[in-house]
């Protein structure tokens, strides 16, 4: 069982090496199977590690194991460890098994790139540190497996380097992940220092004694790293951007795993968000902030991706208020389904942007629907899982979510309750829009010039994975059905319990809501679409929502202009004329005092002597006196 | 008397191949495999090593001017084999690329060189105060004369520079010396106790600052690391600024707990100044070598933050970052140097794309940058980590700086990287530009695969640099 | 112990040595200024002879021998120089020798 776990952790490193190492000794087609397979057996690992859980008694389903000491100081210690409970089981299964299907789909959607060895071995770098993320036994190593993803990121957004903007997107990611990196590192500081251990268990028993800073302080600190790396309101300005890499990346990367690690870190870490409820709660006012923002924003964008993005942030904001107010199951629910459908709408997606020869623009497609039945099928699929349109996955997830906003009660419950539910209307309208534009109506020019015929919709390992990608997103949701069975919350609840628990009532209530809601935006995109419209009509907010709200020209101003200047500053105003002049002027100064100095040196022996002379006599004259 | 052999192996070839009338080829390649015959000898000298053990080991003690107390007395502490480790290893890579990029007049060349990491080695290894000053203006001869004239176009301005700072440096420190040698009546430093004088720790402090260099007595580096030859330079930034280091650790702390304790604060806001100061100053700088510069700056500020934090973790994490930084700063200024090589100019306007149609060069520059960024999990972030940790006893602003200056290092590393590998080819980036050849990777690879094997265990070194695995108290002990 | 009281050849010494001292600051012609310096180690021979007298103690006879070969030497030395400056036709006059200035 602990074994599987490790194999999980490993193969994937193992896979990433093999390829870096083999170089141009392998082909490219065999780069893909490594790190596909390397995958796959991370997730027979998963499985066994999984299965291995469920056979085990509830009371013993935590296992810790350290394979070695990586970083000790004094009495300061911390393992390679592993911990495989409940929590942890359910993470590496949706890594390695969305994983899987993603590279195994990069292999048609990368054939023929330059570069597809180096690709591979970001890809199962990726899967690496996204596992060493999920599975790690202690905060540190969870920060190690935080940066990694982080870097994988990096490199693959980065990944087409010829591009001017991609560079731009990968670095800016890295460095919003930074910050996010910075304050996650030190809330571990303090907690070496109040708690004297970074593991789990021990961390989590200690919480109660903490005085209510410390606590508040960690809490933050963990909930900065969360929302930079969940791209969350205000750290969210990087995702929009990393869609510049490959559209495998960003169904992998950038929807279904590292993006969701914000939610994982608030579940695993619950026991220190619950001893500071402020802070929990402001995880989900953010989480609700960004699900409206996002989705508002979603509805003005043109590129395919980018709207799929804004899509994402927007479901990841229903997860931080989920994991904000103690639904820590349907959080993880919602992850699952979303790691389904998210991906299932990025790969068909990216089927379209394949047969469009890399197009993105919404605008040049359209009535793509007799071209590319299956994948419209696909997409519709996802779509209607996002709206969360009954039996698809969404529905059953996100309800749970407005639910239990319901059920927590109070003012705050009832705000997120009703910006819930608004943003499921946005997700309505957004998501058909997108669908109508692209699949309905007439076909563009361009569309119809790039339609090429007997082409196919793509090579078999791109359809495999979408097919089983729509299998799922269909009927993944079933796993918690409200008032009849729901095996997934009370397996992560064995982990993290959760705080709320919505009653049958309540959620079919929630449901008629939402699925109206969800349908009211439907209507509303396709009276719009039908109409030739947009769905913002005024100018102004259709200019604000297109900016992004501005946050990209604010944080620039705020931050990287002072940085800049600062910096040119202190080389103007210290390091030239402070640090590097300062040695000039001790060079002249010296030579100044030695041009006073030599003018006693007169080249006159008399004056000399009579200087010899007069020394001795004012000599003579001391001793005598001092004596 | 291993520990001698390492002094003595380099000394002796440093006066074989100035002697011997050999061909430049022969003299080249002699010099190199002496390097790496040292290396050798310092892995020989590990292997003997007990890091359980807290005691001297390996040491050596002959008495030499019995009246005054001066004895020729070297061994070593866990942190200081660490420490000599990093220092052999890059002086090999850097005379293996003095040899590869032939160096003019070789004898002079090799045999400073050779000169320079025997003195080196001694400075890591002296327990007795007198030779370790000796070593550390030993050090200087060699650097003056590589550095003025083996230099860039500016190489007087800055050898005078290098010169006039590190003088000064020098001179306060031999008034210390001699001072603290006269009234602990020995020059030993296993033997001599502890003093209270704050004068003579400030003499020894800033000498210590300067060949760190911490902010604000770096007037001389951007000059030195600009217009020395680009090995010297990796050996500057690399291993002659840890030197500084280890006078803290192995003087400054122990000798004066006092002075030491009430001056903690200056230095620690001096180093945290120094931090973000380099750190701004890289962001912008608009070449390749004065991002690497100031970024080594800013590092040493870091690291001089962890030994000021008195406690286990700022003090092992000095240690591992030290011995991290040495490999992976010296791996970026031969990469520098390789780039320089093949476009002729280090400015960042004229160069990039090079990625493309040259993986070992982007592979080894972006493993190099990502390690030199402290991307988590990699030897470098283990070592801020710690110091991050550690200091925060001190006052929790420094471990903000510290977070600050990780932001910053991932800034301006990402900065150079991207100007080197990304967008489309500059202007001094040839089409025919090679890829890094067989043998340049040969010499960068060893450095690199270092750092990985301290990235999967960086506990290797944290673990094992101070007696009983307690750095603050041994350090309150004077290491007995 | 015979002949005068020891404050008579203090006396002759110290006149001597002011003669010799005023022949250094006065003169100029840098034969006389050698004249005078050796009137002026003479002065101080004298004094160690006498009091290596008084006080029966051979050392100081011997340091004075040690002076007068010192002094040899610094006269032909300085001779030489004085020489090689005459043939170089340069003026013998010590105020006009100024290259040392600073």
């Amino acid at each position: 069982m602990v074994a599987g776990a490790w194999i999980c952790l490993l193969a994937p490193l193992a896979g990433a090496l093999g390829i870096t190492l083999a170089g141009q000794r392998i082909s490219r087609r065999t780069a893909g199977w490594i790190s596909t397979l390397s995958t796959f057996v991370a997730f027979g690992g998963a499985l066994v590690a999984f299965f291995g859980l469920w056979a085990a008694d509830p009371s013993d389903r935590e296992h810790v194991s350290t394979a070695y000491t990586w970083l000790a100081a004094g009495d300061f210690e911390v393992g390679l460890q592993i911990q495989l409970d409940t929590l942890s089981s359910t993470m590496m299964l949706v890594v390695s098994g969305v994983g899987g299907l993603i590279v195994w789909y990069s292999m048609g959607y990368m054939a023929g790139d330059d570069e597809e060895r180096r690709y591979f071995a970001y890809m199962s770098l990726f899967v690496f540190s996204m596992l060493l993320l999920v599975e790690a036994g202690n905060f540190l190593l969870l920060l190690v497996g935080w940066g990694l993803v982080g870097l994988a990121s990096y490199l693959l957004i980065g990944f087409w380097h010829h591009r001017p903007e991609a560079v731009a997107a990968a670095k800016k990611a890295f460095v919003m992940n930074a910050i996010g990196d910075a304050t996650f590192a030190l809330a571990c500081v303090l907690l070496i220092w109040e708690t004297g251990t970074l593991e789990f268990a021990g961390v989590f028993e200690d919480v109660g004694s903490l005085s209510s800073t410390t606590v508040n302080l960690v809490a933050l600190g963990l909930l900065g790293g969360a929302i930079a790396k969940s791209a969350q309101i205000p750290l969210q300005t990087w995702l929009p951007d990393a869609m510049e890499g490959p559209t495998p990346v960003s169904a992998l990367i950038h929807a279904a795993t590292m993006v969701t690690a914000g939610v994982y870190l608030l579940v695993r870490a619950h026991p220190i968000f619950e001893a500071t409820p402020d802070v929990q709660h402001l995880a989900a006012i953010l989480g609700a902030a960004t699900l409206l923002v996002a989705g508002a924003i979603a509805l003005v964008q043109w590129d395919i991706k980018r709207v799929i993005a804004y899509s994402t942030m927007s479901q990841i904001g229903y997860m931080f208020l989920a994991a904000g107010i103690g639904a820590y199951g349907y959080a993880i629910f919602h992850l699952m389904t979303h790691a389904f459908f998210k991906a299932l709408l990025f790969m068909s997606a990216g089927l379209v942007i394949h047969h469009l020869d890399g197009e993105q623009d919404i605008r040049r497609m359209g009535g793509l629907k007799e071209v590319m039945p299956r994948t419209h099928v696909a997409f519709l699929v996802g779509i209607l899982a996002l709206v969360g349109i009954p039996p698809f996955a969404g529905f059953w997830s996100k309800d749970g979510i407005i639910a239990s906003a319901l059920a927590a009660g109070g003012a705050l419950g009832y705000t997120l309750y009703v910006a819930a539910l608004i943003g499921a209307l946005f997700t309505g309208a957004y998501a058909f829009r997108l669908y109508y534009t692209v699949f309905r109506g007439s076909q563009s020019e361009y569309a119809a010039e790039h339609a090429h015929e007997g082409h196919g919709e793509g090579p078999r390992s791109m359809l495999v994975p979408v097919w089983i990608l729509t299998v799922l997103s269909t009927i993944g949701g079933l796993v918690v059905i409200p008032g009849v069975w729901h095996p997934l919350t009370e397996w992560i609840g064995e982990t993290a319990e959760a705080l709320v628990d919505p009653t049958v009532a309540e959620d079919y209530e929630t449901s008629t809501l939402a699925v109206v809601l969800g349908l009211v935006g439907l209507f509303l995109a396709r009276r719009a679409f039908q109409a030739g419209r947009q769905l913002v009509t005024n100018p102004a907010i259709w200019r604000v929502l297109e900016h992004k709200l501005y946050f990209d020209e604010l944080y620039d101003a705020l931050f990287f202009r002072p940085a800049v200047a600062l910096s040119v500053a202190l080389r103007r105003n210290v390091e030239e004329p402070v640090i590097e002049r300062s040695l000039d002027e001790i060079g002249s100064g010296t030579i100044q005092v030695g041009g006073e100095v030599a003018r006693v040196q007169s080249g006159l022996l008399r004056t000399y002597a009579v200087a010899i002379a007069f020394a001795v006599c004012v000599l003579v004259v001391v001793f005598v006196a001092v004596r | 008397m291993l520990t001698t052999a390492l002094i003595l192996l380099p000394i002796a070839g440093a006066l074989v191949v100035a002697i011997l009338p050999l061909p430049r080829e022969t003299t080249a390649g002699l010099a190199f495999l002496v390097a790496l015959m040292e290396v050798g000898l310092w892995i020989a000298a590990a292997a003997r090593f007990d890091f359980d053990d807290g005691s001297l080991q390996l040491g050596t003690s002959r008495e030499w001017v019995e009246s005054l107390g001066i004895s020729y007395s070297v061994g070593f502490y866990g942190f200081s084999l660490w420490l000599t480790g990093a220092a052999v290893i890059v002086s090999a890579a850097a005379i293996g690329y003095a040899v590869w990029i032939g160096r003019d007049r070789p004898r002079a060349y090799h045999a400073l060189m050779l000169l320079l990491t025997g003195a080196i080695v001694a400075t890591f290894a002296s327990q007795d105060l007198l030779l370790f000053y000796i070593s550390f203006e030993a050090m200087l001869i060699p650097l003056y004369v590589l550095v003025g004239v083996w230099g860039g176009a500016r190489r007087q301005a800055a050898t005078l520079t290098f010169v006039v700072y590190t003088m000064a440096g020098s001179l306060l420190m031999l008034a210390s010396v001699v001072a603290f040698g006269v009234t602990q009546g020995t020059f030993s430093l296993v033997d001599s106790g502890t003093s209270d004088n704050v004068w003579i720790f400030l003499g020894f402090a800033i000498a210590f600052a300067i060949k760190a260099p911490l902010f604000p007595f770096h007037g001389w580096l951007p000059l030195a690391y600009r217009e020395a030859p680009v090995e010297v330079a990796a050996v500057l930034s690399a291993v002659v600024s840890k030197t500084a280091i280890y006078g803290f650790l192995r003087i400054g702390l122990p000798k004066f707990p006092e002075p030491a304790d009430d001056l903690s604060g200056v230095i620690l806001v001096l180093a945290g100044a120094g931090l973000v100061y380099g750190s701004l100053l890289a962001f912008r700088a608009p070449d390749l070598r004065g991002v690497v510069a100031y970024s080594s700056m800013a590092q040493m500020g870091l690291i001089t933050l962890g030994v000021f934090a008195f406690d286990d973790l700022g003090l092992d994490g000095a240690v591992l970052q030290s011995v991290a930084h040495g490999l992976v700063s010296a791996s970026m200024f031969l990469l520098v140097g390789m780039v320089e090589h093949r476009c002729g100019t280090g400015e960042l306007a004229s160069l990039g794309g090079m990625a493309r149609g040259r993986p070992a060069l982007a592979t080894v520059v972006m493993v190099a940058g990502m390690i030199a960024l402290a991307v988590p999990g990699s030897a470098t972030f283990a070592g801020e980590f710690l110091i991050m940790a550690g200091v925060y006893d001190q006052g929790w602003g420094y471990s903000i700086v510290v977070a600050l200056g990780v932001v910053l290092a991932a800034m301006y590393t990402l900065r150079v990287i991207s100007a080197i590998l990304h967008v489309k080819p500059g202007p001094a980036v040839r089409e025919g530009a090679l890829d890094l050849r067989p043998a340049e990777l040969a010499l960068v690879l060893p450095m690199i695969l270092a750092l990985l094997v301290l990235s999967a265990w960086p506990a290797l070194v944290s673990q094992s640099s101070f007696p009983g695995n307690d750095a603050a108290q041994a350090i309150s002990d004077g290491f007995r | 112990m015979d002949g005068p009281d020891i404050g008579w050849y203090l006396i002759v010494a110290a006149m001597l040595f002011g003669i010799g001292a005023l022949g250094v600051m006065l003169r100029r012609s840098p034969l006389i200024v050698l004249l005078s310096l050796e009137i002026m180690l003479n002065a101080s021979n004298l004094t160690l002879i006498a009091f290596a007298r008084q006080r029966g103690d051979l050392t100081g006879q011997v340091f004075a021998l040690a002076v007068m070969a010192v002094a040899a030497a610094e006269v032909a030395i300085g001779l030489g120089l004085i020489v090689a400056m005459a043939r170089r036709r340069m003026v013998l006059d010590v105020d006009q020798a100024s290259a040392l200035r600073g």
